[in-house]
């Protein structure tokens, strides 16, 4: 699932009145983690809160509706940051992103990599206070892929488990490839020795929720959910605020904070945070040279955001003239200065993108042979092309855009529109869309040049290479097909050995660097975050987990 | 006089199904679709068939919009698309009492302004006062919401830090100052041009140069024969301008972190959020028709010249 | 109404207004004349400045003239201001209320439900609507047609988009006019002199033309020129929420939507400033100038 468009939704609405600094990844969720990670001790932390005089306090940020609590619903990254932090899995993910055991206080895979054993934690309760047992995660994998749940992302994250195609077509009753050992076992297979597959269940569409508690249908429960995160909710008024509490029977170490309040009626976050009304900001663009301005007084409050895993591009369609050319394509990507356009322009809030893995990504190779600005080479390409030097013959091209609300034409774009023109003498129209007709259009591959991103729903290069250039991929929106780079995917679905399979990606990277079928643009690149003094240890992630139990206040 | 109103009564509800009949068509028969919304680029055509058919969207049109409105008609306006679990009804209910209470600050304000200014200038009349009044108000009109909620928000809630920056208390809350400001302040020219204009009338009927013939003073004469009777139109023509405001307040609702209708009818409509847009617009449309109708009824009873029926130009 | 048109001259702000109007329109058509630079010549070195001798108005995000821009945004607004009056309110307006109020009956009753049903919609919804679904289809046909024929400037110079955005608006925009126009036929029709005219054989087209035609005129006018600002400004929401004209064709709506944020007021004013200023001087000039006509023509604000 990538969540990154509904946010730019959302991110349209917000920039309206400069309310977050919407980069690659909308929310400011990113940082460099380091400083003062509490140590992961299960036991002795609530008492050494206590002690160190960190519990206590409430944060208060700006925020928007989620369109769903539930996880199994859950397809957005702004449900996915609430749902985070009231339920929780087999495994999360940890602050440097690695899978960690959540609920599950061990995990064992079988020699041929087909079978997980997850040992779940003897003290892991729900909000409630009840146990969460081996029967509690079997019937909450089948809600999931129950097909009356109507779970979008169902199929995209569970479908690895034997029988979840079953269950979700109808059927089944059960998942086969579920099984209960005793009370607080579970063993689950899966079709094949894929090593993602862990990473997948990090996702909420694989938390564990309540029997009881959401009872048999309708979305009543989630007035009151009864999870197994570090907070609870407290109190949700649509449109309003939500409150979060402490959940002190959380089964890792429980969080300091006790109380999270979210604003939901939007507002102007910069002005909100410069008049004490939040602890947290995005900065946006205009405001930047102000508060980096060390003569600032905000300028100490100042964090980095790294830049979040996600790749913007516009998509060729190779089918299509005049990118059925490998060569005009190429040449597109030479007639760009991305340094200059992200310096002057994006004022680095977007570094240039060098390849289609993100850096600090899982597989991320820096040694990628990309596309440096070179007018001559470009020029000579078109020319060597098959539609000549004449550029009459050149077919028409339009680029399509989606603004899902506002007019969302980033200058980026009418610069690079423009360098085409200086350089290339290639007119290219924009047109504007708005996004559920982009939708529409994309996957019909309707386009033949369109602007958009990815960002990472799991940490593992197959969500970006398998997903988007595998010749059968419904995600493949270019009719990218090379047989050598499909055969290569393949491979390295199933290949064990982390190294070699990194490598495999790195080829297959590199081989579709070379056929072009991206104008490779953006990394969302440091974006800036202002933090109250007082708040300590929000971490801003390059990813959704749950984080806000590290927050403290410093007194 | 009962014939037309009958006339009226039977052709309302017949507009409130073309209307909401045609908002349906365009909602299906356009593009997008609101389950591979919810999935975004993630395509997957099985889930959106299987979505699609458990919601009955892949039902022919007419049998999804009949079920629709005979559920409508009992009060039953389904669940949102977007917010899973939540029904339309929870989410506008609380929604719609803010964006009215907004407007009618808002009213409050242009009629606060408009009224005075109109007087004095219809008083006024042909003097340099006149003409510079009436030129402010419409200077006031022509400066747009993206200029003034920014500079309103940067004088009160930055510089002089005497207002908060956003967010919602209620009509006797010092929150809706900003906002009822921003949506109000253009009004007043049209109150000021409305007041001027039906003072002049009144100034020059028989009754006032009696009332001031026989002796009255001055003020008597204003507030008593002219004030009274310059207003009535003022006040019913307004009266339903309220009613087409509501969804119009969005971008000061954005601006001013108000949980107002507007910008849920505005994300629900890029969301393709059907039972929510279907909502908006019905329940917008009974207002609207409901406010003409009864300034239509209110007219004749006012101004015994108008017959209805006829010829009778409203506006 | 020479009399009425005296004495609007004789409102000397009025004219004053209404040479402001003719400048900028000036400004807007002959924008290639006038403007330094072209509109679409960038320069990143230069982005972001504030008003100097060589741009006046400073540049843009891009380093483009600001000045040049909001000249051309001008050309934007005069075709869509022009196309739409004479599209919506002149043409569909006047035509369907003469014809509702002239014939009766059936028509009468058709025109008039009709425009009740448009009037009754919540317009940005269904203006939303029809942009966002037809244009990109529109464009599509366009673009064949271009293919077709080998012209190449309709769709650059953004014709395709003044159009959609012209009809949508003038699709809620005919109502009043016809409205209006009805009302004043009805009056017309049953004053004695139409039925006098009709008595002695008159056509349908002189009576028209003689009787109602000179007495539709004043609150014609009256009407267009108040609505001209709402056009103005109807096209700056378009833009505002995406739909309306695309880039690199300067609009101002799409300026300040830009710049719309407390953030850029305080760094970079300018930006939004100038846009905002002139297209309220416009719309400043547009209502006064609506006003002034009111009082001349209206006997009754006299």
């Amino acid at each position: 699932m990538n969540w990154k468009p509904i946010i730019a939704t959302l991110c349209g609405v917000l920039l309206l009145v400069g309310l977050v600094a919407c980069g690659g990844a909308a929310e400011p969720e990113e940082e460099t983690a380091a400083e003062g990670q509490p140590a992961a001790n299960d036991s002795t932390q609530e008492d050494m809160a206590a002690v160190d005089g960190r519990q206590g306090g409430k944060l208060v940020r700006l925020f928007a509706d989620p369109p769903t609590l539930d996880p199994h619903l859950t397809t957005d990254n702004i449900s996915g940051i609430l749902v985070n932090e009231i339920f929780g899995g087999l495994v999360s993910l940890s602050l440097d992103l690695e899978v960690v055991p959540d609920l599950a206080e061990s995990i064992d895979t079988s020699a041929d990599g087909l079978t997980y054993t997850f040992n779940l934690r003897r003290n892991a309760k729900f909000h409630d206070g009840s146990p969460v047992t081996a029967q509690d995660v079997k019937w909450s994998l089948e809600r999931a892929a129950a097909p009356e749940t109507q779970s979008p992302v169902a199929e995209t994250y569970l479908s690895d488990i034997v029988g979840v195609k079953d269950k979700l077509d109808g059927n089944a009753t059960e998942i086969s490839g579920v099984r209960v050992v005793d009370d607080y076992t579970v063993e689950i297979t899966i079709d094949a020795p894929k090593a993602y597959f862990l990473a997948k269940l990090t996702y909420p569409t694989a938390f564990i929720l309540d029997q009881d508690n959401v009872g048999d249908g309708g979305s009543e429960w989630l007035r009151n959910p009864n999870g197994t995160g570090p907070f609870k909710l407290a109190q949700y008024e649509v449109g309003e605020l939500m409150r979060f509490v402490r959940n002190d029977n959380y089964h890792r170490e429980p969080a300091y904070l006790d109380e999270i309040e979210f604003i939901l009626s939007g507002g102007s976050s910069m002005l909100m945070y410069e008049n004490d009304e939040i602890h947290l900001t995005g900065v946006s663009l205009a405001d930047l040279d102000r508060v980096l301005d060390p003569n600032d007084p905000l300028n100490a409050e100042l964090h980095n955001i790294p830049g979040g895993f996600s790749v913007s591009y516009l998509g060729m369609n190779v089918a299509e003239p005049p990118f059925d050319d490998p060569k005009v394509r190429l040449a597109l990507n030479l007639a760009i200065d991305r340094e200059s356009i992200a310096t002057n322009v994006l004022e680095n809030a977007g570094t240039p993108a060098r390849g289609i893995i993100p850096p600090g990504f899982p597989s991320y190779n820096k040694n990628l042979k990309t596309y440096d600005f070179d007018p001559e080479r470009a020029r000579q390409l078109v020319a060597e092309s098959k539609y000549g030097d004449d550029l009459e013959n050149l077919p028409r091209i339009t680029l399509n855009i989606t603004g899902s609300f506002g007019a969302d034409v980033p200058p980026t774009i009418e610069a690079i529109t423009k360098s085409w023109e200086d350089e290339l003498g290639i007119q290219v129209d924009i047109l504007q869309t708005e996004w559920a007709t982009f939708l529409d259009d994309l996957h019909d591959k309707r386009f033949q040049m369109f602007s958009i991103g990815w960002g990472a729903d799991y940490p593992d290069p197959e969500n970006f290479l398998d997903i988007l250039f595998h010749s059968k991929s419904d995600n493949n929106q270019t009719n990218y097909s090379n047989p050598e780079v499909d055969r290569l995917l393949e491979e390295a679905r199933v290949e064990r050995d982390r190294q070699k399979r990194f490598e495999t990606y790195n080829r297959i990277e590199q081989m579709i660097l070379d056929d072009a079928p991206w104008i490779l643009l953006w990394n969302s690149g440091e974006n800036y975050a202002l933090i109250k003094p007082s708040v300590k240890d929000y971490h801003l992630t390059q990813m959704t987990i749950p984080k806000y139990r590290y927050i403290y206040f410093e007194n | 006089m009962g014939i037309y109103i009958g006339r009226r009564l039977l052709w309302t509800p017949f507009l409130l199904f073309m209307v909401s009949f045609i908002t349906f068509a365009l909602g299906q028969f356009g593009p997008g679709d609101p389950v591979q919304l919810l999935l975004g680029q993630h395509r997957d055509p099985e889930v959106v068939e299987r979505i699609r058919q458990q919601r009955g969207l892949d039902d022919p049109v007419m049998v999804q919009y009949v079920r629709y409105i005979s559920n409508a008609v009992r009060g039953d306006f389904g669940e949102s698309y977007k917010y899973r679990g939540r029904t339309v009804a929870e989410l506008l209910w609380k929604k719609i009492p803010v964006s009215l209470q907004l407007n009618v600050a808002a009213l409050i304000i242009s009629l606060g302004l408009g009224i005075p200014i109109g007087l004095f200038s219809a008083l006024k009349q042909g003097t340099p006062w006149d003409t510079s009044a009436v030129a402010m108000t419409l200077l006031a009109q022509s400066l747009p919401v993206f200029l003034t909620a920014p500079v309103l928000l940067i004088v009160f809630a930055l510089w002089l830090d005497i207002l908060p920056t956003h967010g919602w208390g209620g009509f006797f809350d010092t929150r809706i100052i900003m906002p009822a400001m921003v949506l109000g302040i253009p009004g007043v020219a049209i109150v000021t041009r409305l007041t001027r204009a039906s003072t002049l009338d009144v100034v020059h009927q028989d009754y006032v140069r009696t009332a001031r013939a026989k002796g009255l003073s001055e003020f008597v004469v204003r507030t008593r024969h002219v004030l009274r009777n310059a207003l009535i139109p003022v006040v019913t023509t307004l009266g339903f301008s309220l009613a087409g405001l509501a969804s119009g307040s969005f971008i000061v609702e954005i601006f001013f972190g108000i949980p107002g209708v507007g910008l849920l009818a505005i994300e629900s409509l890029f969301a393709r959020d059907y039972p929510v847009i279907m909502a908006v617009v019905l329940i917008g449309t009974t207002l609207f028709v409901l406010a003409n109708l009864i300034v239509d009824l209110i007219y004749p009873v006012l101004d015994p010249r108008i017959r209805l029926g006829g010829g009778y130009v409203a506006g | 109404m020479a009399l009425s048109l005296r004495r609007l001259v004789r409102k000397k702000l009025a004219m004053v207004f209404l040479g402001i109007i003719v400048l900028m329109y000036g400004a807007g058509i002959l924008a290639s004349l006038v403007t330094p630079y072209d509109y679409n010549a960038q320069d990143l070195s230069k982005a972001k400045q504030s008003p100097s001798w060589a741009h006046p108005f400073g540049t843009d995000r891009l380093g483009r003239d600001q000045m040049t821009r909001v000249i051309y945004g001008l050309r934007t607004t005069v075709i869509i201001t022009i196309t739409s009056l004479i599209g919506g309110s002149l043409v569909m307006g006047v035509v369907l209320g003469l014809v509702s109020g002239y014939m009766g009956k059936l028509a009468d009753g058709i025109i008039m439900r009709t425009g009740e049903v448009t009037s009754a919609f919540p317009e940005i919804f269904l203006l939303l609507i029809l942009l966002a679904t037809v244009r990109p289809r529109v464009v599509g046909w366009v673009q064949d047609f271009e293919d077709a024929t080998g012209i190449d400037w309709i769709i650059r110079l953004g014709f395709v988009d003044f159009a959609l955005v012209s009809f949508a608006l003038s699709i809620f925009s005919w109502f009043g006019m016809a409205r209006l126009v009805r009302g004043q036929v009805l009056q017309v029709r049953e004053n004695q002199y139409s039925e006098a005219a009709r008595a002695v054989g008159a056509s349908t087209s002189r009576i028209l033309r003689v009787h109602v035609f000179p007495n539709i005129i004043s609150p014609v006018i009256v009407s267009v020129s108040a609505g001209l600002a709402g056009f103005a400004g109807a096209e700056l929401f378009l833009s505002f929420i995406g739909v309306g004209i695309q880039p690199p064709t300067p609009s101002l709506g799409r300026m300040i939507y830009e710049n719309s944020s407390i953030s850029v007021l305080r760094a970079e004013p300018h930006l939004l400033l100038f846009p905002v200023i002139t297209v309220s001087v416009l719309l400043f000039s547009f209502n006064l100038l609506g006003d002034a006509v009111n009082d001349a023509f209206n006997p009754r604000t006299r």
